[in-house]
């Protein structure tokens, strides 16, 4: 990047936000898709409203690209800077500027971690719904992004309906403010239009989440089968018998296996072949009916173990399993290639044994963990990305499943996003003219295209021209790391402080 | 036929999305979408009606998968259709909009229509995907046919709402949910506003989750609905803060609610909504002082009868205002929306994309106002 930029950059939000380091790029290439990586020019860290704004207009000036970015948690690359740019990264936008207990609701700015809104109005007995499984690392901007979801949105709704407001820096680097705080659209629903529309609209600096008062009581089952056929089953006669779950997750017995073998142990029954961990939540009163009545449905279709968390410590050690089970998979896989389709949840069966034989085809194992409530598969291809040939072989396995799954009546995703990830896939569900309608709007709130390029819309570049899986490898990494340990002292800027 | 005291020159009912597109590729003139046209009265005025297009005809549930709890309707299926459909599989959607029972999924949906339900969600809470013919004839669509779904750009959250400037909808995917295994409603008449402010404000702060919540005044009624469980519902009715409550349950109960919705359209005929907090409800209402108003108190919003442009125009320089019924003169001077300049400019522009020329509904968004 020329330096007449970088100087730009560095007075308009201080030396210390702005790094072009090649080393400290390296951390910038990827998100949490990391086939895929292509490192920024820039990555800056503005502290406020102003500064992104700032940073914005001067890469409008240049016709630069660049993109917001959170935690980096994010799984089908709407972080990664395919076209290089300027990443403008808003962790350093972390505060809780308030919390209205009366009204049930917050004001955070985009760099504040899921979990901590929930930890910090815990007090006054509310929380924040949506709990993707990174909850404990993603940024709230990131989920408005992505319109998150998470085992419990199952019964309380996405990302989408728990924003109310937004402050947010268009394209041009006009500062807008969206919505109140009763989430009231008047005429379009232009909040409604930005939350997931991946960093591809705006970028949100101010958040209004609505807060929910806790459940009086939860009750947390795990029922454990030895096919997946009645494990799918209960899911359809749980939802048929008119219960509505706060969640209901599938494991499948390599994920079982996977988690206990790692820190996140939760005491899941190894010779399983599936496990269903189910949870309702509410009032006290009506709830033990509720759970007898789902322990019935499950003990009816052949599940061999029903357990009842008999306290908090319990549900929690069965919530960290299924929330630990991606990171679980390193005890049992190098890599992994996190999937994301949606399908009706009647076809459950049919697909898992789909995804099975695909699997024993390419002679790659597929782990299996997901929401079943709502039909929302993770399948996990585990792979080794030191071997291009298993590299090779995942995203034809990727391509085959989801070809399957929206065969079946289903969708792309239904959480992690587009991204570049499956930016190619579009047209299996969307014709021209649907396609043509999304980009007409993309160029209402983006008209230079230079926000978060080359995401969302079919390229059909192919992963080799989008950053090569791979392109930094591990062994590249740490010599740099090391290089950068015993060679050089790290620039204050890399421990920037956090405000 | 005869909206805002015009008269479309002609009136087109096409019977399949086809036909729709075709009507919609033939027509050069100004089009107007309706469906029942039980709530023509939203919006801003409208200015030009050379061809409405009747979309009753387009009445199809076309596919209803109980087990997934989706629907797929075509715009012109009423509620009350729609609910008759579900009841087998005691299942339904929640929404009770005051624009009443035959009212069209599309309008509702076009109006973003509202009632009691409202602490539950809207219509685009239960929205999963759209199919809509633009000004042009071409058909596209938006969302799925799944419960949860994040590709591609949510398009029904901007159609929405949009009073049918943006496109045509022609078909509504929509998620559903089991029908409440118990339904009660809790009914009080206070002595004044301060008293049912104060049993409100109690209600708000105690672990009660009702299903509705609203506040009718000037007789200061106070209607709560609990929907659940049946051993929940009992709990909190037992839990209710003391008052002298009236309970009503089974067949009449749904008969009461009817009352209240008709009692809606007696208000007054200019409605407003004002859009504040669910603590500063009693506070619109002593600082305004409406003839009469239905507050959805859990959700900070209060609808009343006012009489004035000025009364409107003072309520705006404090709260969001949204104009749901007046005279057409009073619509064209205080506008219906009077969205905020960074939101109008945002609309203004979709608007543009979708339809150049301004032939969708002209004027009755915001091609028909100012920004505030």
């Amino acid at each position: 990047m020329r330096r007449e930029i970088i100087d730009r950059l560095e007075r308009a939000l201080g030396a210390a936000a702005v790094t072009t380091d090649d080393t400290e790029l390296l951390v910038y290439e990827c998100d949490a898709l990391a086939i895929f990586k292509n490192k920024p020019d820039a990555v800056v860290f503005p502290a406020n409203t102003q500064q992104v704004a700032e940073a914005v207009r001067i890469a409008n000036e240049y016709r630069i690209p660049f993109l917001p970015r959170g935690s980096g948690t994010g799984l089908s690359g709407g972080a990664m800077a395919i076209d290089g740019g300027i990443i403008i990264e808003l962790q350093r936008m972390n505060r809780i500027l308030s919390v209205d207990v009366e009204n049930r609701f917050a004001v955070v700015q985009p760099g504040v971690v899921n979990i901590h809104i929930s930890q910090a109005v815990a007090p006054h007995g509310l929380y924040y719904a949506p709990d993707p499984s990174s909850q404990s690392a993603c940024s709230i901007g990131g989920n408005v992004a992505e319109n998150a979801g998470g085992p419990h949105c199952l019964k309380y709704g996405m990302t989408t309906n728990h924003i109310l407001a937004i402050e947010a820096v268009l394209s041009t680097g006009e500062v807008v403010r969206l919505g109140n705080t009763a989430g009231e659209a008047c005429g379009m629903d232009l909040v409604g239009a930005i939350v997931g529309s991946e960093g591809t609209f705006a970028i949100v600096t101010e958040i209004t989440v609505r807060l929910l008062p806790k459940a009086q009581a939860v009750k947390t089952l795990l029922a454990a089968y030895k096919s997946f056929e009645e494990c799918s089953q209960t899911v359809s006669d749980i939802v048929a018998g008119g219960i509505v779950p706060a969640a209901l997750e599938f494991m499948d017995d390599k994920t079982i296996v996977a988690v206990e073998a790692s820190v996140y142990r939760a005491g899941y029954p190894l010779d399983a072949r599936a496990v269903l961990l189910i949870e309702v939540d509410g009032f006290s009163d009506g709830l033990n009916e509720t759970a007898a009545e789902i322990i019935e449905i499950c003990r009816r279709n052949n599940a061999y173990d029903v357990r009842v968390a008999k306290d908090e410590e319990e549900r929690a050690r069965l919530w960290m399993g299924r929330k630990g089970s991606f990171g679980a998979m390193g005890r049992i896989s190098p890599d992994m290639m996190v999937m994301d389709a949606v399908i009706p949840r009647t076809r459950l069966p049919e697909v898992l044994a789909e995804i099975n034989r695909i699997s024993e085809q390419y002679q790659l194992p597929v782990a299996n963990v997901f929401h079943a409530g709502d039909g929302n598969l993770h399948p996990l291809i585990l792979f080794d990305s030191r071997r291009q040939d298993q590299v090779d072989k995942i995203l034809t396995m990727g391509e085959e499943i989801m070809r399957f799954c929206v065969g079946v009546g289903g969708a792309l995703s239904g959480e992690h996003g587009v991204g570049c990830e499956k930016a190619d896939f579009m047209e299996m569900v969307f014709t021209e003219s649907d396609l043509q309608t999304m980009a007409n709007v993309k160029r209402v709130f983006n008209p230079s295209g230079l926000l978060n390029p080359s995401k969302i819309f079919p390229t059909h570049r192919g992963c080799t021209e989008i950053g090569r899986p791979g392109t930094t490898s591990t062994e590249e990494i740490g010599k740099r790391v090391e290089k950068m340990l015993l060679g050089q002292k790290p620039r204050a800027h890399s421990v920037l402080p956090v405000r | 036929m005869t909206i805002d005291g015009i008269t479309p020159a002609k009136i087109l009912r096409p019977e399949s999305i086809d036909e729709l597109s075709q009507a919609l590729r033939a027509e050069t003139g100004a089009i107007v979408p309706v469906g029942a046209a039980t709530q023509t009265f939203f919006g801003n005025p409208l200015r030009r009606a050379d061809c409405a297009l009747d979309l009753t005809r387009l009445s199809r549930i076309t596919e209803y998968n109980p087990a997934d709890l989706t629907i797929h309707v075509e715009a012109g299926v009423t509620l009350e259709q729609l609910q008759h459909a579900l009841l087998e599989n005691k299942q339904f959607l929640p929404l009770d909009p005051w624009n009443g029972p035959r009212a069209t999924i599309g309008g509702i949906a076009a109006a973003n229509a509202q009632g009691p339900f409202r602490a539950t969600g809207t219509i685009r809470d239960w929205i999963i995907g759209m199919k809509v013919v633009h000004v042009d004839g071409r058909i596209s669509k938006t969302g799925g046919r799944v419960v949860k779904n994040v590709t591609g750009y949510d398009l029904a959250k901007l159609y929405t709402g949009s009073l049918g400037t943006l496109v045509v909808i022609a078909e509504i995917s929509l998620k559903l949910r089991a029908r409440f295994a118990r339904t009660a409603t809790a009914r009080v008449r206070c002595e004044n506003a301060a008293a049912a402010a104060g049993l409100l404000s109690a209600i708000r702060s105690s672990p009660l989750n009702p299903v509705s919540c609203e506040w009718v005044g000037p007789e200061n009624a106070v209607w709560i609905r609990f929907g659940e469980h049946p051993s929940a519902v009992d709990w909190q009715l037992r839990n209710l803060p003391a008052a002298d409550w009236q309970i009503i349950e089974g067949a009449g109960e749904s008969a009461e609610w009817e009352k209240l919705r008709q009692h809606y359209h007696e208000l007054g005929s200019v409605m407003l909504r004002v859009i504040g907090l669910p603590g500063t409800v009693s506070e619109i209402v002593s600082e305004y002082k409406p003839k009469a108003w239905i507050a959805h108190v859990l959700n900070g919003i209060v609808l009343m009868a006012v009489s004035t442009s000025d009364e409107i125009r003072a309520i705006r320089s404090r709260y969001r205002v949204v104009v749901e019924k007046a005279p057409v003169e009073m619509r064209r001077e205080v506008g219906t929306f009077a969205p905020a300049p960074a939101e109008y400019d945002l609309m203004k522009k979709m608007k543009e994309a979708f339809d150049p020329e301004g032939r969708l509904n002209p004027g009755r968004h915001v091609d028909g106002e100012s920004s505030k």
